[in-house]
């Protein structure tokens, strides 16, 4: 019989099909260890189905969470749980729980307030005074309102049966899904590991033991939690030990003056040779006549990305000079020159250094991560113990920040270089040293000048936050803006900081080509 | 001029105690992966080739071939074993001689090419003479020469990703032939190209290297191109060698089933020749055959296709002779039976 929704197996392979399907029946109970005929039956059955077909397994559904944990399926086993804990929750919460306990706290704290009221209503009667009609309407209004609170309180003790209902329907969902899903999913459980032994298979007491454990620990600390609000202190709030805090901030602190106090000889040699590197940039962009760095800037976007671009940065530069930004943004890029002229010379020398040195290079990368996920303002706190407040340590800080890219894309540059092309090299005698200028650097360029193009653009975003420590420049401006909510200054520093982005940017991308 | 004696190479931390495992107990490779977790990728290999020949080192992929061939310019160092290049022992040579021995010795070809690809043909071509020192002027003189060579000389200032596959290649011989080496080792030069173009490299390249009579190792994994090219070949299966000889000896008598196996699809128009056909004289003699006077006469060395075009046009059986004298006789149904036995084993 040829039936046109199967495919017919081809001549001669009609063995092998049936071998495969042996191997596969045979191997299950290797994979179940339990109830093995069940599910070679089960399992079967689910193949000779195309899409998703519905099978019922009663113990899962009975255990749940800790059949699909001792099964190994882990990720089942934590999704149902959640499930299954809010439909515990509910059912104890409606039974049990104290719903009303809200609305009676509120109750009684009016009650109070009513008995000083009245109170002071029976002594102004006794007086004669003239606030009776006023006390007597904040009697009345206060009985009003009582009152409604007490029905809300009872229409909240009448709903705690749809409560528990509803998680009783929950559950009952939840337990025909898990019986339902079991078999399918253990079964592509056993696809998986007919071709990777090491999945988990069987039953394995550890797993049985956890998922057990697991459960019943969550379970019965969320009902407790849940149903008797406060009862338990543990369940509410994390324990906290105040005198761990104060030691370790005490030890931190300790660290970073021991480092203030001993290291004053390294930081200060750093300070120098920033201030060098940034006088002399300085002097070159503030204190040139703008006409000679304008036409220069121009001209070198003009000769690396062309006449277009270089009209473009014609009209960013005259914007920043006609808005009077001129200054600011020579300083700005003289420092950013400065962060991005360091990060550059370590990072390449680095990353060459790296590239070719696996465990070196895994060692640097959590410091590298460090370096640019840490926010600027925490390792702001140690560069100005170190360093003071001003330019050094906003170069720093920029280039705590800015500086990884080289880095990184250095070693991935070099990484890349075709294994066959050094092996040819290698192969005429090549040195070293040739390799690396000849072969390596020149195939890694582009790489590496990207890298240079991000760090110089993280080094821009640090302009506001440099500012914050000293450094003058267009961040200030922005920074100023910002305190005294000055919008539209705010708005045209940042779109000079912008521009100065973009003609950096384009001047290195368009290198590039 | 190749002098390979008894080279090991193992892969893996524990080389040196795999290496001796093997010796003294003799265990095989996929235990040697288990216990000591060390690949062999060649295991004790002894050959020599002769100078100006083509060797061929033919093996499928995994076979050690390329493994084996890195060894003669100390790509890879040997866990045991010695080789000796022109009298050189490499295996001594220290690093500083060792570049100087590659740059001037050895030149190599790649299966893909391994051009540099931001510089020009010319300059890809000048590498090896720019590694040694050479002024820019001279050795842009020789790159062209050569370039000239393998019929590339206007194409010398395009880069080299601008070409074709076949031309890159013919730029990676130049750059081989550049240095002017001793000895040529080529690693798969032609399976990355298309089957016409590589037909008409391989035909090239042998016209060539009858002209520079360059010591030529030449690894193929298809046994089609090493019979194509090579004057000798080697048959390496599992890092071994397991059969040395010409193609004619290699198709006649397989060392083993393998071999066998590997031969069996060869067209054997172009590798038998006379006088493995032939029955001799005396059989002929004996059988009751005579010889005419105006019998077609051929030496010894002619291939069967030769013999095949005369049997149509004469009716006679054909006598083969050789250093003059008349030593066999090939009849119609000698060259049916050769072609049926070898249309057998395919």
């Amino acid at each position: 019989m040829n039936r046109l929704d199967e495919p017919s197996v081809l001549l001669g392979g009609e063995t092998a099909a049936n071998a495969l399907a042996a191997e596969r029946r045979n191997r299950v109970p290797q994979f179940v260890r339990t109830h093995t005929d069940y599910y070679t039956r089960q399992f079967e059955h689910i193949g000779n189905r195309s899409g998703f077909t519905p099978t019922f397994n009663m113990m899962a559904g009975l255990l749940g969470s800790i059949w699909f944990g001792a099964r190994g399926l882990w990720n089942w086993a934590v999704m149902f749980l959640i499930i299954e804990v809010v439909g515990f929750v509910q059912i104890a919460r409606g039974l049990f729980g104290d719903l009303a306990a809200g609305a009676r706290e509120r109750v009684a704290s009016i009650e109070n307030t009513l008995e000083l009221r009245r109170q002071q209503l029976a002594s102004a009667i006794e007086s004669g005074s003239d606030k009776i009609a006023v006390y007597e309407r904040t009697v009345k209004s206060l009985e009003d309102n009582i009152g409604g609170i007490r029905l809300e309180a009872q229409a909240m003790e009448e709903q705690g049966v749809w409560i528990a209902l509803s998680g009783l329907v929950v559950l009952f969902l939840v337990k025909l899904v898990q019986a339902l899903v079991a078999n399918t999913a253990l079964e592509r459980r056993f696809s998986d590991w007919l071709s990777d032994p090491t999945v988990r298979h069987g039953m394995p007491t550890r797993d049985s033991v956890l998922a057990a454990i697991f459960v019943v620990v969550i379970l019965v600390t969320a009902m407790l939690h849940y149903s008797f609000p406060g009862s338990i202190a543990l369940l509410s709030e994390f324990p906290t030990l105040p005198s761990i805090r104060l030691t370790a901030i005490s030890v931190v602190e300790g660290f970073f003056s021991f480092a203030v106090l001993h290291g004053e000889v390294l930081f200060d040699a750093i300070t120098r040779g920033i201030r060098l590197l940034l006088d002399t940039l300085e002097l070159v962009f503030v204190q040139t006549p703008w006409i000679v760095i304008a036409s220069f800037i121009i001209l070198l976007t003009w000769l690396s990305a062309g006449v277009s671009t270089a009209i473009f940065s014609g009209a960013f530069l005259a914007y920043m000079g006609l808005l009077g930004f001129w200054d600011k943004a020579m300083t700005t890029l003289a420092l950013l020159g400065t962060a991005a002229c360091l990060s550059i010379i370590i990072g390449i020398p680095l990353g060459m250094f790296a590239a070719r040195r696996p465990r070196f290079y895994s060692a640097i990368q959590p410091i590298m991560d460090f370096m640019q996920t840490m926010p600027a303002f925490v390792f702001m706190i140690p560069v100005i113990a170190f360093f003071g407040t001003g330019k050094p340590a906003a170069v720093v800080t920029t280039m705590i920040f800015g500086g990884t890219p080289v880095v990184r894309l250095t070693v991935l540059g070099l990484r890349g270089v075709p294994e066959h092309v050094r092996e040819a090299a290698v192969s005429f005698g090549a040195s070293k040293w040739y390799l690396l200028t000849r072969v390596d650097l020149p195939l890694a360029a582009p790489s590496i000048r990207a890298g240079i193009n991000q760090t110089i653009m993280l080094s821009l975003a640090m302009v506001v936050v440099a500012s914050l420590i000293g450094a003058k420049g267009l961040g200030e401006d922005v920074l100023e803006a910002l305190q005294y909510a000055n919008v539209g200054q705010g708005i045209l520093a940042g779109f000079a900081i912008l521009f100065c982005a973009m003609i950096l940017d384009r001047i290195v991308q368009g290198a590039r080509k | 001029m190749i002098e390979v004696s008894g080279v090991w190479k193992l892969f893996g931390d524990a080389s040196e105690a795999a290496l001796a495992a093997i010796r003294s107990e003799g265990i095989g490779k996929s235990e040697v992966l288990e216990r000591f977790n060390v690949v062999v990728g060649v295991a004790d290999v002894n050959l020599d080739v002769q100078r100006g020949e083509i060797f061929c080192v033919m093996g499928l992929s995994g076979s050690g071939k390329s493994t084996l061939v890195r060894h003669f310019n100390r790509l890879l160092d040997p866990t045991a074993g010695s080789i000796t290049i022109d009298g050189t022992d490499v295996t001594a040579l220290s690093p500083t001689a060792l570049r100087s021995f590659r740059n001037k010795t050895i030149g190599m070809v790649f299966q893909n090419f391994a051009l540099l690809p931001h510089r020009s043909v010319i300059d890809n071509v000048a590498m090896p003479l720019e590694i040694r020192g050479v002024n820019k002027n001279a050795r842009l003189r020789q790159a062209a020469s050569i370039l000239d060579v393998v019929e590339l000389g206007a194409w010398g200032n395009k880069f080299a990703h601008e070409l074709s596959g076949g031309m890159q290649q013919r730029v990676g011989l130049a750059r081989a032939l550049a240095a002017d080496p001793d000895v040529l080792l080529m690693d798969e030069p032609f399976s990355a190209l298309d089957p016409l173009i590589r037909r008409q490299l391989q035909d090239e390249f042998v016209r060539l290297s009858a002209s520079l009579k360059k010591t030529t190792v030449f690894i193929t994994h298809d046994l089609d191109e090493a019979v194509r090219v090579g004057d000798r070949i080697a048959i390496m299966r599992d890092g071994r060698v397991v059969q040395i000889g010409t193609a004619e000896d290699i198709v006649m008598n397989p060392a083993d089933d393998y071999v066998a196996d590997f031969v069996a699809g060869i067209s054997r128009l172009k590798i038998m020749r006379a006088h493995a056909v032939m029955q001799t004289i005396d059989a002929w003699q004996a059988s009751g055959g005579s010889l005419t006077a105006d019998a077609p006469r051929q030496p010894a060395d002619e291939p069967l296709s030769t013999l095949i075009t005369l049997a149509i046009d004469n009716d006679s059986p054909i006598v083969i002779e050789e250093d003059g004298r008349d030593v066999g006789v090939v009849t119609r149904s000698d060259i049916l039976r050769t072609i049926i036995e070898g249309a057998e084993v395919s």
